[in-house]
């Protein structure tokens, strides 16, 4: 097989080129918007590639929880009538990743055994159960498509850890006798390029999301599984590749394979999608419309004699192509799995629901009732990655197993930032008519609405309570009114009352002081003069009754931005906790 | 075949790295000498710790520091306590992310003016940060302090959480703290100066925030734990934190919701600006309703407790009435 090396299709190198400048866009829109950055200006910018894909327009569309800035993902519908799955092979940035691990870890692997065409009809079936699911209102659509997992793996995992690997080489680098790497930390901390965990109220936190680790095995399995095939994942399992490709079906941009084939199978082997696939074992060989990706490696890499040509027109293949979807069958037994599966989740759903001690904190701005958020949330974690204190993260199933990462507060970590995306200058002015929710500035589907910040501290995420058995003053006699000192309502929900309470130095005093106590006391009381001695004996007795601050929850005035829940000395659950919002405190 | 052994050897080499990175940090070893705080104090300090310098009237904040530090420290001022060469931190109250009017924090003009006469003074660098009780950026960019500063050519930054090193409280005085985690900076400045702004506090032990609640912003950890006797607490934190100079910015005074603040009706004008050596001393002044517009019933000096404490351990005066003011 030894040739000549031919030079790349001008379009090869344009294409590496546009991948990697899609890849940089997307994540540096992703460190831009990350962590409190303010956006509320373009935030089209932060939603770019999740707007823009059709999977969410149609799942959206499909789960009755359409916007119009989903309709940029016509943009990417137009490009794939004409080259199918193009976008795979030149914008995803997912695909791109692949490209990418691919190269570095398994460019001389030889997969050539592994070509197999029946995996990759799962796809289809996916896309099937999954727009199915999202008409029974389950937006699950986002666990599979491939920008959500992107944006969900590098926002929500890979960046802060990233982050916080550089940081803590940096530090580790320094402490072993490095001045320069000391100076680099701060250098890079002044210049505001670490993800800022110095906002956060609590010690030494760092900024780190529940679920991350799982994002990370899962966006390694994703890209390790080439070690199978290449694009594993595109070939055989992605949704929105399965629409793309189903929605160039009829383009007359695509490969084609001329009757100069020799049936070498070189395409078929080399092909990162396994585009081409002899029919009938017999010479020649058949592109496959739907899977191809436009990465234009074909023509001049792979074919020893020209055979395959990427384009409009000539030359005409000599055979039809293969039929790769799945029949009416496969397709109508997807849609039947899932027309059971979806009544089941919901039915999961609302039962997990009932259950109250679920705290259910959903984001300001969080349609309701939470079957509707459910329904718009595409799990793509950009709310997460935008808000500034690191309190949202993605739930368990605890909402439904359907409701799988969806963000969900988790207070002792962060709090609902009071200002979060306003500025000073608006405050200044008392202009207060911008979007205060970064987590609504950034959601791609409209299931976090953007609320004004009137609105925003208007809006209830729960209710505060008190845990009377751990709160320090209540449980312990402790001084403690952390919560009140920074509850950040400007009349604060959290107030006291100095009261008597049981002084725990009394207690531990033994019976006969008790006594003593309690017969100079009552001298006192009854207005007998004490002398000295008796004076000093008594002020040297620890009294039994003490006045102590205790707090109590103005529960009109509470958000639930949980502030209190996050500052509470309390180790542990806190002594004061935002449980579920309740009917009746409702503004 | 050579290959993918070299690869994997640099895989597990890459993880190795990386496992060490993330695993290593843990206690800083803190500057040579153990951890310490020391900026210089005042050379006048002992003597003066019962002078203070007052300014009031006028609108202009920033006249009202040059006025006072000029008061307590004759025509030399500032460069009484700066020498040429020397790094001065200052730690403004930049706690909450309320904007100048709200009186939550201290004014702009105040920081900018001390950080110019610092500079006058000869100072290498002038720091100003707090750890603040908000949202850090937040905070420093709606107090207005971090542009101000800057401007007047100051460094401003966001603590790093590895910079706080573990200040051992060893000296007798200090009775309930043990130890604490203390912002490198603080500890390293060769002049300190803690600018506090007057605001009520919830606190029944505190009733109101002054310089001594001030200096929690050089903290790190669970600083929610140390409200508990939080009278003591500040009583030993002072004990070990003693700032070259203390200043009480009274320009406004938040009378209620504080000390976070946030609504207008909430503050009254206060145009006055105090200082002196002591923090004890300052907060003797600024607590006295006497002195400062509080609310009327809210308190009596008696009822701020970490003053007393503060005096106990001989860090300033308690008494207003051996305070003595220079205007």
């Amino acid at each position: 097989m030894a040739r000549p090396k031919k030079p790349r299709h001008p379009l090869h190198g344009l294409r590496i080129v546009v991948q990697l400048a899609f890849l940089a866009l997307f994540l540096a829109l992703l460190v831009m918007t990350a962590l409190g950055t303010p956006v509320a200006a373009r935030p089209w910018l932060a939603q770019l590639f999740l707007i823009t894909d059709p999977l969410v327009l149609v799942g959206m569309a499909l789960a009755g929880a359409f916007t119009a800035a989903l309709l940029a993902g016509l943009v990417v519908v137009a490009l794939s009538l004409l080259a199918p799955r193009a976008y795979c092979g030149w914008i995803c940035p997912l695909g791109t990743t692949m490209d990418i691990v691919d190269k570095l870890l398994f460019r001389k692997r030889d997969r050539s055994a592994n070509v197999g065409p029946r995996l990759r009809q799962v796809k289809y079936g996916l896309l099937v159960a999954l727009l199915v699911l999202a008409v029974f209102r389950l937006g699950v659509v986002g666990l599979f498509d491939p920008v959500c997992i992107a944006t969900r793996s590098y926002g929500v995992a890979l960046y802060p850890i990233a982050d916080h690997a550089v940081k803590a080489g940096l530090v580790a680098a320094e402490e072993s006798g490095l001045r320069s790497a000391g100076r680099a930390y701060d250098w890079a901390a002044r210049a505001r390029l670490f993800i800022r965990d110095t906002d956060f109220k609590k010690g030494d936190t760092h900024v780190a999301y529940l679920w991350s680790f799982v994002f990370t095995a899962l966006l390694a399995g994703i890209v390790l599984a080439q070690a199978y095939q290449k694009r594993f994942w595109c070939r055989n399992l992605c949704p929105l590749g399965a629409l793309l490709g189903l929605l160039g079906s009829a383009s007359p941009l695509r490969p084609r394979v001329s009757q100069k084939c020799i049936a070498c199978g070189a395409c078929r082997k080399r092909c990162k999608t396994g585009a081409f696939q002899p029919k009938d074992n017999d010479k020649p060989y058949a592109s496959v419309v739907q899977e191809c990706v436009f990465c234009y490696a074909c023509e001049r890499d792979f074919c020893p004699v020209d055979a395959i040509h990427i384009g409009a027109g000539s030359p005409t293949p000599v055979r039809p192509e293969p039929q790769v979807c799945p029949g009416r069958r496969a397709f109508l037994g997807a849609a039947a799995a899932s027309v059971i599966l979806g009544p089941a989740l919901l039915l999961d759903q609302r039962t997990r629901q009932k259950d109250e001690t679920n705290p259910m904190l959903r984001p300001p701005g969080a349609l309701q009732p939470d079957a509707e958020f459910q329904a718009a949330c595409i799990r793509c974690g950009a709310c997460m990655r935008a808000c500034p204190t690191n309190a949202l993260h993605p739930s368990g199933v605890e909402n439904g197993i359907g409701g799988l990462w969806t963000p969900t507060f988790v207070f002792n970590i962060g709090y609902c930032d009071y200002y979060c995306n306003v500025r000073k200058e608006d405050v200044e002015s008392g202009r207060l008519d911008r979007p205060a929710n970064l987590c609504g500035v950034v959601c791609p589907t409209g299931a976090i609405g953007k609320l004004t910040h009137p609105q925003k501290i208007a809006r209830k995420i729960g209710t505060a309570v008190f845990d009377k058995s751990r709160c320090l003053p209540w449980a312990r006699g402790e001084e403690c009114l952390t919560c009140e000192e920074q509850c950040p309502l400007g009349e604060k929900a959290i107030s006291h009352e100095t009261e008597e309470v049981a002084n725990l130095d009394w207690l531990k005093m033994p019976q006969p002081k008790r006594n003593r106590y309690e017969e100079l006391d009552t001298k006192r009381r009854g207005g007998a003069t004490l002398t000295a001695d008796e004076k000093a004996e008594l002020a040297a007795l620890p009294p039994k009754r003490r006045k102590l601050g205790l707090p109590y929850v103005l529960r009109d005035r509470c958000t639930g931005c949980g502030t209190c829940e996050n500052v509470c000395p309390v180790d542990g659950a806190g002594g004061i906790r935002v449980e579920r919002l309740q009917t009746r405190d409702v503004k | 075949m050579s290959n993918p052994l070299k690869r994997r050897g640099f895989l597990k080499g890459a993880g190795a790295a990386l496992v060490a990175a993330v695993a290593l940090p843990g206690c800083s070893p803190g500057p040579e000498g153990g951890v310490k705080f020391r900026a210089r104090p005042h050379p006048m300090a002992e003597p003066w710790k019962h002078r203070l310098g007052l300014a009031q009237g006028g609108d202009d904040p920033g006249r009202r520091v040059r006025v006072a530090i000029e008061k307590l420290c004759g025509a030399e001022g500032v460069r009484t306590f700066v020498k040429p060469g020397d790094g001065v931190v200052i730690k403004p109250n930049i706690g909450w992310a309320q904007v100048p009017e709200m009186g939550a924090t201290v004014d702009p003009a105040v920081v900018s003016t001390l950080v110019q006469l610092c500079r006058e003074a000869g100072a290498k660098t002038v720091k100003v940060f707090d750890n603040t009780v908000g949202t850090t950026s937040k905070c420093y960019e709606f107090s207005g302090i971090e542009k101000a500063a800057k401007a007047a050519g100051a460094e401003v930054f966001l603590c790093a959480p590895h910079r706080f090193l573990m200040l051992k409280f060893d000296d007798p005085r200090a009775k309930r703290v043990a130890e604490w985690p203390i912002y490198e900076d603080a500890l390293t400045a060769d002049v300190f100066i803690n600018v506090a702004c007057a605001k009520v506090h919830n606190h029944p032990q505190a009733k109101v925030t002054l310089c001594m609640k001030n200096l929690m912003g050089v903290q790190g950890g669970d600083r929610g734990k140390f409200h508990q006797d939080i009278s003591q607490n500040l009583a030993d934190l002072n004990v070990m934190i003693r700032p070259t100079l203390n200043i009480l910015d009274a320009t406004r005074v938040m009378i209620a919701g504080g000390p976070s603040g946030g609504r207008r009706d909430q503050i009254v004008a206060g145009r006055t600006l105090v200082c002196g050596t002591s923090a004890v001393t300052v907060d003797c002044w600024g607590a006295d309703p006497k002195n400062l517009p509080w609310p009327k019933g809210h308190h009596d000096l008696a009822a701020v407790g970490c003053i007393a404490l503060g005096a106990a351990a001989g860090l300033g005066v308690a008494d207003p009435s051996k305070i003595e003011v220079s205007a």
